[in-house]
């Protein structure tokens, strides 16, 4: 597929004229942070966001996701997929969504959130500014970034868009593009290699090497003692990853009383009752029930459980859990190093 | 973009979290927190399943919750469940009579190894609401006798009032084809049993061998106590099968909740090998 | 579904969380009026009863021995007896005089003479009277008032959840107070709001009460460290509406 380039006075007429075909999702500001929201005209794009608050996985993935409509008479899968192009996705979230697409697919495929995700076009971005607690450019490097339909990174001029599906040429109709000039891959190529260096934080071992030591040090209470001594169970961390996951389902009728809805909620392992289940007599019984527990558990999550069906760790880089964490004891940086060094 | 819509799902993908409709055609009380579901599908099918795969049960309205299936698949006219009203979902669950229906989704999970099973002596060990899972395997085996070697069931329960099935119970205490022992923790005026935990149970028999294919559901301290008599009598943990309880919400291997370890409980189990599962620390 | 027959009663309280009843809408009301009969509403109507009531939901704090009888006469003809609202619910804002003797002079000055001012202890009305259920928060929600009924038209509990606000707070992609230079306790306090204080640009004060196991050495640590709180405003912070709980 050949590179193209969009000048960069023709790049809002390309993305009003994509808004005027179809829904299209973007980063947009929300006061000093930036969301994925629907663009309701290019003015509203933001690609020198450095992170989004939520990763784009709630466009397949919302936090609240109804799954069966019921009524009296009837019982029905409640997906209604949107034809949607994803806008200025960074690299990291690309990875992200990935992961999320293998889990949703794999033994039982989820048509709920599966649905969406074949329903949507997704054109990648490169990172202009990077977020502080980003450290994307040195965890799981083995994996490369595959579901997206295009790249776009702007250089000086314009944007060099790279189509990598046929969806992706597609959406090059929508906008005055030409021929990438060699000189013009080169400053994308260059770019987006600034942006990588201008990650300051990072993490300086393999995925092998993190996911043997973290799973070794399951049984050193102690150290995970201390590292989650300031643990709120909170769930943040949990709420803004783009590999978490998990959910609850929880079923709510109608005004009219007779029909309704069970849903799906964004859950958090990290919260106390997660792995509670009530007993005869009503008693719990907590599988997870120290935070300390569940603080680890989401580390072997992240870095060793998932690996061998990921081909790396469940983690993008992203730092979102490190700046969502009132308590910053998050940091997967921090976190890893500590085992890491403890270890060595 | 037209395109965008071709990834078209059928109906049987899409259908992962869409019940299926299942009439009760029989309820009956074995003790005060507990009701025993006869069912049938609305649709006239028989339910294909595996001994120790389990359902998520549920009333539209109210949610779902997965229970074991507690017949024999070689039973295919009907199937049952026995579900302890112990939260909300439960309670709706117990409140449907005859003539209503329930929603169910499954079979789900990992269901017994049947071919590991057949051509040896089995033993199950149940404890409590334990047997409901159970029960399907030993009516399987009871149905198929001839495929299995010597079969001990050991039944535990709190007090008499927690047993359940009273005239499996009786039939089992009177068939050849079983060597049935229960016992209660503790007695009551009208129990003239064995008394004691269940693990008093394995010196009441010698047909348990290094060879014998152990199956253990129940409450999780009891484990412990039952894999420690194991070990003494040699039993490979190749050779024990667990059927494990947890949170399971999904029932299909997404939400989570269920996970030991790296492990989802739904679909990876219920039922594990003690091999599979001894060196997870979240386990026992 | 038999219709329930519905009545709101009130003690010490701002009959804030009653208002919210009215707040739901002609087409929420009108659908709602369909499975609900109020039989008995100040707020709203001037008709009251004297008969059997299904459900009595019951606002703000027990605080004189005299609402004691009240309390039990509507307990005696209500089938199911709701609590809503901080003050009914932990005794809430009202708790707070419970550790201070000049609470009217500070409040009223000259005025605090004032018979009516004239109360006890404040205490949530479970201490007179058995209560089947509480809808927490100052005011509640009326979104979750709406679950409740559901779930009482259809005989079953209302699930409320255990987790903190942080949760929801995440869910509906608001800016952390603390990124906007602001403190909260939202990583403590119980979540079933919505989390709208946030999005609305204003801490979280627990209005609910705290989550089970709340970590509140981290809580004073982050409210100082990074919401900018004196030690004693941290401390006195998280005491707002958990005055009763942890007297």
């Amino acid at each position: 597929m050949r590179t193209l380039f969009l000048g960069a006075r023709e790049f809002a007429p390309f993305v009003d004229l994509l808004i005027g075909s179809t829904r299209v999702i973007g980063p947009v500001a929300k006061r000093q942070k930036f969301v994925f929201a629907e663009l309701e005209s290019s003015g509203d794009l933001r690609l020198d966001y450095d992170v989004t608050i939520l990763p784009p996985k709630k466009v397949f993935f919302p936090p609240v996701q109804p799954l069966v409509c019921f009524d009296a008479a009837s019982v029905r899968d409640c997906i209604d997929p949107v034809p949607t192009v994803l806008l200025g996705v960074h690299p990291y979230d690309v990875k992200g969504i990935d992961m999320t697409d293998l889990l949703f697919r794999e033994r039982h495929a989820d048509w709920n959130y599966l649905g969406q995700r074949e329903a949507t076009t997704i054109v990648a971005s490169g990172v202009q500014s990077v977020a502080p607690r980003a450290f994307w450019a040195s965890i799981g490097t083995e994996i490369a970034p595959v579901g997206h339909d295009a790249f776009l990174t702007a250089i000086d001029g314009g944007y060099v868009f790279e189509p990598r599906t046929p969806k992706g040429v597609a959406l090059a109709r929508h906008g005055a593009f030409r021929e990438a000039t060699p000189e013009e891959i080169a400053a994308a190529e260059r770019a987006n290699a600034e942006a990588a260096e201008r990650c300051s934080r990072a993490l300086p071992y393999t995925s092998a090497e993190i996911a043997e030591r973290v799973r070794a040090a399951f049984r050193d209470e102690a150290m995970w003692d201390a590292l989650a001594l300031d643990c709120f169970s909170c769930g943040s961390c949990n709420t803004v990853c783009p590999t978490c996951y998990c959910f609850d389902v929880r079923d709510t009728w109608n005004l009219d009383q007779t029909s309704g809805t069970r849903s799906r909620y964004w859950d958090a392992c990290l919260t106390r009752e997660f792995a509670s289940v009530t007993m005869a007599g009503g008693e719990k019984e907590n599988f997870r029930e120290h935070h300390q527990s569940r603080f680890r558990h989401r580390f072997m999550r992240k870095a060793a459980y998932l690996n061998e069906k990921l081909g790396g760790p469940a983690c993008t880089g992203c730092g979102r859990c490190a700046a969502a964490c009132t308590a910053d004891i998050a940091d997967p940086v921090r976190v890893i190093t500590t085992i890491m060094e403890a270890t060595a | 973009m037209s395109d965008t819509h071709s990834a078209s799902p059928d109906g049987e993908h899409r259908g992962l979290f869409v019940p299926r409709e299942a009439k009760i055609i029989h309820t009956s009380r074995p003790t005060a927190s507990e009701k025993h579901f006869t069912l049938q599908l609305a649709s006239g099918e028989p339910l294909k399943f595996t001994p120790g795969q389990i359902l998520e049960v549920g009333v539209m309205g109210y949610g779902e919750v997965p229970i074991g299936i507690a017949s024999s698949p070689t039973r295919e006219a009907s199937f049952d469940i026995v579900v302890r009203t112990v939260g909300r979902v439960t309670t709706a669950i117990n409140e449907r009579e005859v003539g209503d229906s329930l929603w169910i989704r499954g079979p789900l999970g990992h269901g017994f190894e049947l071919e590991a099973l057949r051509g040896n002596d089995v033993l199950i060990v149940a404890g409590g609401i334990g047997l409901c899972p159970t029960r399907s395997l030993v009516e399987y085996i009871l149905d198929r006798r001839e495929e299995f070697g010597r079969f001990t069931l050991f039944y535990g329960a709190r007090d008499p009032l927690q047993l359940l099935f009273t005239e499996d119970r009786v039939a089992w205490r009177g068939s050849a084809d079983v060597d049935y022992f229960e016992t209660v923790d503790r007695a009551d005026a009208t129990w003239s049993g064995n008394v004691g935990v269940i693990t008093t149970l394995f010196h009441k028999t010698t047909s348990i061998t290094p060879d014998t294919r152990v199956v253990i559901c129940g409450p999780p301290i009891m484990f412990e106590f039952v894999l420690r008599e194991l070990d003494v009598l040699g039993v490979a943990r190749e050779n024990i099968y667990v059927d494990l309880e947890r949170r399971m919400k999904c029932g299909v291997g997404k939400c989570g909740h269920c996970q030991i370890n790296d492990k989802y409980c739904c679909i990876d189990g219920p039922v594990f090998t003690f091999a599979e599962i001894h060196e997870l620390e979240e386990a026992i | 579904m038999a219709q329930l027959r519905i009545a709101f009663f009130d003690f010490a309280s701002c009959e804030g969380c009653q208002i919210e009843f009215t707040n739901y809408g002609d087409v929420a009301t009108l659908q709602l009026l369909e499975h609900v009969e109020i039989v008995e509403f100040r707020e709203a109507m001037t008709e009251t009863t004297d008969g059997r009531i299904d459900v009595a939901f019951v606002e703000g704090s027990f605080t004189r021995e005299a609402d004691r009888a009240r309390l039990q006469e509507i307990r005696a003809r209500a089938r199911t007896v709701v609590a809503y609202g901080a003050c009914a619910c932990t005794g809430g804002i009202n708790a707070l005089k419970n550790h201070q003797d000049d609470f009217a002079e500070y409040v009223y000055g000259d005025a605090a003479r004032m018979p009516h001012l004239r109360s006890g202890t404040a205490r949530p009305i479970s201490a007179a009277i058995k209560v089947d259920y509480e809808v927490r928060g100052c005011p509640m929600s009326k979104d979750e008032l709406l679950l409740v009924l559901s779930n009482l038209i259809h005989g079953t509990e209302h699930w409320v959840p255990t987790y903190p606000v942080c949760v929801e707070c995440k869910r509906r992609e608001t800016i952390c107070r603390y990124d906007e230079g602001d403190h909260c306790m939202g990583q403590v306090a119980r979540a079933g709001c919505g989390a709208p204080c946030p999005a609305d640009g204003v801490p979280c004060e627990a209005c609910r009460g705290f989550v089970e196991d709340a970590n509140l050495n981290a809580l004073e640590r982050v409210l100082v460290d990074r919401g900018g709180l004196s030690q004693r405003r941290a401390v006195g912070k998280s005491r707002m509406f958990t005055a009763n709980p942890r007297s």
